[in-house]
């Protein structure tokens, strides 16, 4: 259960950094081109689509080791 | 009504609705002996689904209603007008000029997930917390993609697409490698579509589960609640909207991708 918790933490941790990279990135481009915030808006929401689904496959393979380790379940 | 059992919609309501004393029980007591798992039976969920749809033709009907006025004057209408436009704005932007053909797959999939996600905002199951039907959209979406392709591109091309540029000599084991790689990319796009919906709206019963179970107190006798899962409420209504969004994006962008040779 120590791991779970862990690996969810760490994957967190690392969606977390890299999302705010790339938000930082994409407002930062907005601020210099606000004509292309359109364009911008919809790649930034690709990107951090993108890098959720690594946060979701650790979520989902947590829960899959969690009905694992739960006794009865 | 054997369909029908394993799930009792008395204790469902997770969220803000479940002040009783019985709710504070089940989320104390209750989760940790079913696991914090309440899974409907198939007949529940096939109920919910239809539900659903059921809820979408009628609001959509209501609007319709209001569609023949020079001014629309029903609220509904203009919610469905507004709607509209922001869809085709998307299609339009992202699949280009020809992208208003295939607003009405973006619009069954965006009013799909938006629905089923606000149903999951008053109840602990909902459609799209199941892997089952996102699997289910998502091959729908990347079938449909994949349709489309070959009617654009011919099978030839289409499939021809997948091996990357023309190259000659013994280059073509390269070829091969790169059809292989696309081929599982494609796979991936059904399991990222499928995972990414069932991980957000799941993870966030999950999370508001457990929050619940963090305000479920026991001082001896008396029994407090406190649905702190409640909070959670506002991030997960943007959940819904961007989840609906992502979807429908994405999938856009498949079409696109699919079918912009044609202009170069």
């Amino acid at each position: 259960m120590l791991g779970l918790g862990i690996a969810l933490g760490v994957a967190a941790l690392g969606v977390g950094i890299g999302q705010g990279i790339a938000a930082s990135s994409a407002l930062g481009g907005i601020a210099r081109q606000p004509e292309a915030a359109g364009k911008i808006q919809t790649a930034m929401l690709i990107a951090l689509a993108f890098m959720e689904l690594v946060f979701l496959l650790t979520f989902v393979s947590a829960l899959i080791l969690q009905a694992k380790v739960t006794p009865g379940a | 009504m054997d369909l029908l059992q394993g799930w009792n919609p008395g204790t469902i309501l997770p969220n803000l609705l479940a002040w009783g004393g019985g709710a504070a029980e089940e989320a104390a007591h209750g989760a940790a002996e079913h696991g914090g798992k309440h899974e409907p039976g198939f007949g529940w969920k096939m109920l919910v689904v239809a539900i659903i749809i059921g809820l979408i033709m009628g609001l959509l009907t209501v609007a319709r209603s209001g569609y023949k006025e020079r001014v629309f004057k029903n609220p509904i209408t203009q919610c469905a007008e507004q709607l509209f436009l922001f869809l085709q704005q998307l299609a339009l932007g992202i699949i280009g000029k020809h992208g208003r053909k295939y607003l009405p797959m973006v619009a069954t999939y965006w009013l799909f997930i938006f629905v089923s996600c606000i149903f999951g905002l008053f109840f602990d199951w909902t459609p799209t917390a199941d892997l089952s039907l996102n699997l289910g959209l998502a091959i729908t979406a990347i079938a449909y993609v994949q349709w489309e392709g070959i009617r654009t591109n011919g099978i030839a091309g289409h499939f021809g697409h997948f091996a990357g540029p023309k190259l000659g000599g013994i280059m073509v084991i390269v070829s091969g490698m790169i059809f292989l790689i696309e081929i599982i990319s494609e796979a991936m796009k059904l399991l990222s579509l499928s995972l990414r919906l069932y991980g957000n709206i799941h993870g966030g019963h999950e999370v508001l589960l457990n929050l619940n179970q963090l305000g479920a107190l026991n001082f001896g006798p008396h029994e407090a609640y406190i649905p702190l899962g409640g909070l959670l409420l506002p991030i997960k209504l943007l959940t819904c909207l961007v989840q609906a969004l992502v979807f429908t994006l994405l999938f856009c962008v498949y079409i696109g991708l699919v079918t912009s040779h044609e202009e170069h």
